[in-house]
């Protein structure tokens, strides 16, 4: 990718001579130079700056050297930095002066945060960390042991042995957990962020070997919960490298809070099914259907069952994330593929924060008998959360429904998910999702749980009257 | 105690430290506790001054609205301005980096990575990019926001008083 980057104003300073060049970004952390005016220097050559201009401002990126490359375009070389090492890469394309070392400018404060933490806390981290290495290279070695065994009986021999002492380590995993409850319990919020910081840090490497715990940690789509981790755990399967990753790894997708996205994954399609007969027992008018941050949309594809059922809803997908919307349409494809039909489907690739500013919403996505919200509201703020609500009812046909998904406070999993996976959601009671109502008039509303009871939902039905 | 408070400012600098003031003195008026009262007057600074900063432009009718509420243990600051194209060239940033800085249970994370950033040699220029993590970090407030249909933006910190 460095080959198309464009050439970039510069001077080489050798004491007080200016010397001028033209540079290219050849890596991140380096640049190739030709030198204009038939200068000429050795391999090794020193300069005590190179100054560059960028976008109207000059930058001096401090000492460097050539290393001569002779052949490549007419360039003489590479520049290398000696002391201070810029990213380039992120100098040109966003005008950003990021320095490699700088992270340790923050080693004080980052070394401070630890005395925020509790020496109660410290041991439990301390031994945690301890247990977990003992299980691993446990685990490991036995890895190694039928590692020459062909892969079918790899596979079995692994199951066996996640049958027999991964039950007992998900065990130890369980009582963990259990300790770490009581532990924080009575945390306020900024003892539970030094302490979540501090654990994460003490148990990085584990953290990173499970593929779903890495992802929540890692974040590589900006967000907590895209749609490859609602995949994870609508799969709820071993997932990794090793034995022990694979049970770190389905540890958590099949815990409580992860049990509750897959029972409303459920709720939806019976809710769906329930008002798709009664409104629509002929199939003749299709059912419009809403899901605002839609994710995978596998729900889609349980309600999608039978060769007539396609024609019987009309489907409309709303995500942030276009590649959460691709995700959903290779779901639909499949199955349209499997009946052989035509699945009604729009996808919109909007924010919900965004999508508010749209004037006459209903003149222009029409109004729909169905619409759904699963996984989004535990992120919204009240003032947001309040605001996006009211126009989803706007959307509602005169007898349509509205669900609302929304974590209950007393998710089990929640210091699970905080200090594991650094996934922090808006927790509500059920008078806080209610109160986004904000009093709308004229409708049925009810809230009611999934079977872990750590799923809540919002119903309003709109009145046939509206 | 409960209640609220509304103002409305043109967008000029000068207009930040009256609002900084009056947000504080309404707070101290609710009975919330000195630190809350700083923190939260600087959170609705860093707001105003984005609002100025990202708002329409040239636009005498385009106010900066400020609202501050505290019930139910929450105090929530909204901020509003009008949008323009320029401004709508930000919103993608400042939906990204809500959620970026959300995405850390401890928003010190967000605070120092931000600050190798901002560990920068020469190139001082007003978007710092640190108003908002200041806010999670320093302020303890959750950041969101929304565009209604009047093109108003409403960026708004709930802090928990717990
Ligand atoms: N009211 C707003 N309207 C539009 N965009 C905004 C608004 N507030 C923030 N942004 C966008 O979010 C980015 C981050 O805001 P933040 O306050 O963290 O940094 P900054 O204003 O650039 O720098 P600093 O606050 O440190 O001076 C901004 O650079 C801008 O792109
Ligand atoms: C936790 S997942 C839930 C997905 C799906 N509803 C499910 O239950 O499987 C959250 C989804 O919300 C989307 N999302 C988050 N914030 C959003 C926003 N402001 N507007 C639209 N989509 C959003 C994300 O891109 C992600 O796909
Ligand atoms: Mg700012």
């Amino acid at each position: 990718m460095y080959e198309q980057s464009p050439p970039i104003d510069a001077q080489l300073v050798a004491g007080d001579q200016l010397i001028p060049v033209d540079t290219r970004l050849t890596s991140r952390y380096s640049l190739m130079v030709r030198f204009l005016n038939g200068n000429g220097f050795k391999d090794g050559a020193e300069f005590t700056d190179l100054l560059i201009r960028n976008q109207g401002k000059e930058i001096g990126l401090g000492p460097c050297r050539l290393i001569c490359e002779p052949n490549i375009d007419g360039y003489a070389g590479r520049i290398v930095f000696l002391k201070e090492v810029y990213d380039l890469k992120r100098l040109v394309e966003e005008n950003k002066v990021v320095r490699l070392q700088s992270s340790f400018l923050n080693v004080p404060l980052v070394l401070a945060h630890k005395k925020r933490v509790k020496r109660e806390f410290k041991n439990y981290t301390s031994d945690l960390t301890y247990d977990l290495n003992v299980y691993k290279s446990l685990f490991d070695k036995l890895d190694e042991e039928y590692a020459e065994e062909a892969q079918s009986i790899r596979d079995s021999i692994q199951m066996a042995i996640i049958n027999t002492e991964g039950v007992r380590f998900h065990r130890f995993l369980d009582d963990r957990l259990a300790e770490l409850e009581r532990m924080v319990k009575g945390f306020n919020r900024a003892e539970h962020e030094s302490h979540g910081f501090y654990f994460r840090r003490q148990l990085w490497e584990i953290i990173l070997t499970a593929p779903f715990m890495r992802r929540t940690n890692l974040k590589p789509r900006g967000y907590a919960g895209d749609s490859e981790m609602m995949s994870m755990i609508y799969e709820n399967g071993y997932r990794g490298k090793s034995t022990f990753a694979k049970l770190m790894h389905k540890h958590p997708v099949g815990h409580p809070g992860a049990q509750a996205v897959r029972n409303r994954r459920k709720v939806i399609r019976e809710m769906i099914r329930g008002v798709g007969d009664q409104r629509n027992p002929s199939g003749a008018d299709p059912l419009k259907i809403l899901s605002v941050a839609c994710g995978p949309a596998c729900e889609v594809q349980d309600i999608v069952q039978t060769a007539q059922d396609p024609g019987k809803y009309d489907f409309t997908l709303l995500d942030q994330d276009r590649n959460a919307l691709q995700e959903a349409a290779n779901g639909i494809d499949r199955v349209q593929r499997r009946l052989d039909g035509q699945v009604k489907v729009k996808y919109l690739n909007e924010s919900v924060r965004t999508m508010l500013k749209t004037p006459n919403l209903p003149g222009k996505w029409g109004r729909f008998d169905f619409v759904y919200s699963m996984g989004l509201f535990d992120y919204l703020t009240p003032p947001v959360a309040a605001g996006v609500l009211g126009k989803l009812l706007k959307l509602l046909r005169p007898g349509g429904e509205l669900v609302i998904g929304n974590f209950h406070v007393s998710n089990v999993s929640r210091y699970y998910m905080e200090y594991w996976l650094d996934w922090v959601l808006y927790y509500r009671t059920e008078s806080d999702l209610k109160e986004l109502l904000r009093g709308a008039p004229g409708d049925d509303v009810s809230v009611f749980f999934d079977e872990t009871g750590v799923q809540m939902f919002l119903h309003v039905k709109r009145h046939e009257s509206h | 105690m409960e209640g609220s408070m509304k103002l409305e400012i043109k967008p000029l600098w000068d207009e930040v430290e009256r609002v900084r003031e009056e947000s504080a003195s309404f707070l101290t008026s609710k009975g919330l506790e000195k630190d809350a009262v700083f923190s939260l007057s600087m959170v609705v600074g860093e707001l105003v001054e984005n609002s100025i900063k990202y708002g329409k432009q040239g636009d005498e009718k385009a106010l900066v609205g400020i609202s501050l509420d505290v019930s139910g243990g929450l105090v929530t600051v909204e901020v509003t301005n009008l949008v323009d194209d320029t401004a709508y060239a930000h919103l993608a940033r400042l939906d990204r980096t809500i959620q970026w800085i959300r995405g850390f249970q401890d928003p010190f994370e967000a605070y120092v990575e931000r600050m190798k950033e901002v560990a920068r040699r020469q190139m001082e220029d007003k978007e710092s990019g640190l108003g908002l993590v200041r806010i999670a970090y320093e302020g303890r407030a959750i950041l969101d926001f929304f565009l209604d249909e009047s093109e108003i933006l409403n960026v708004s910190a709930v802090l928990n008083l717990e």
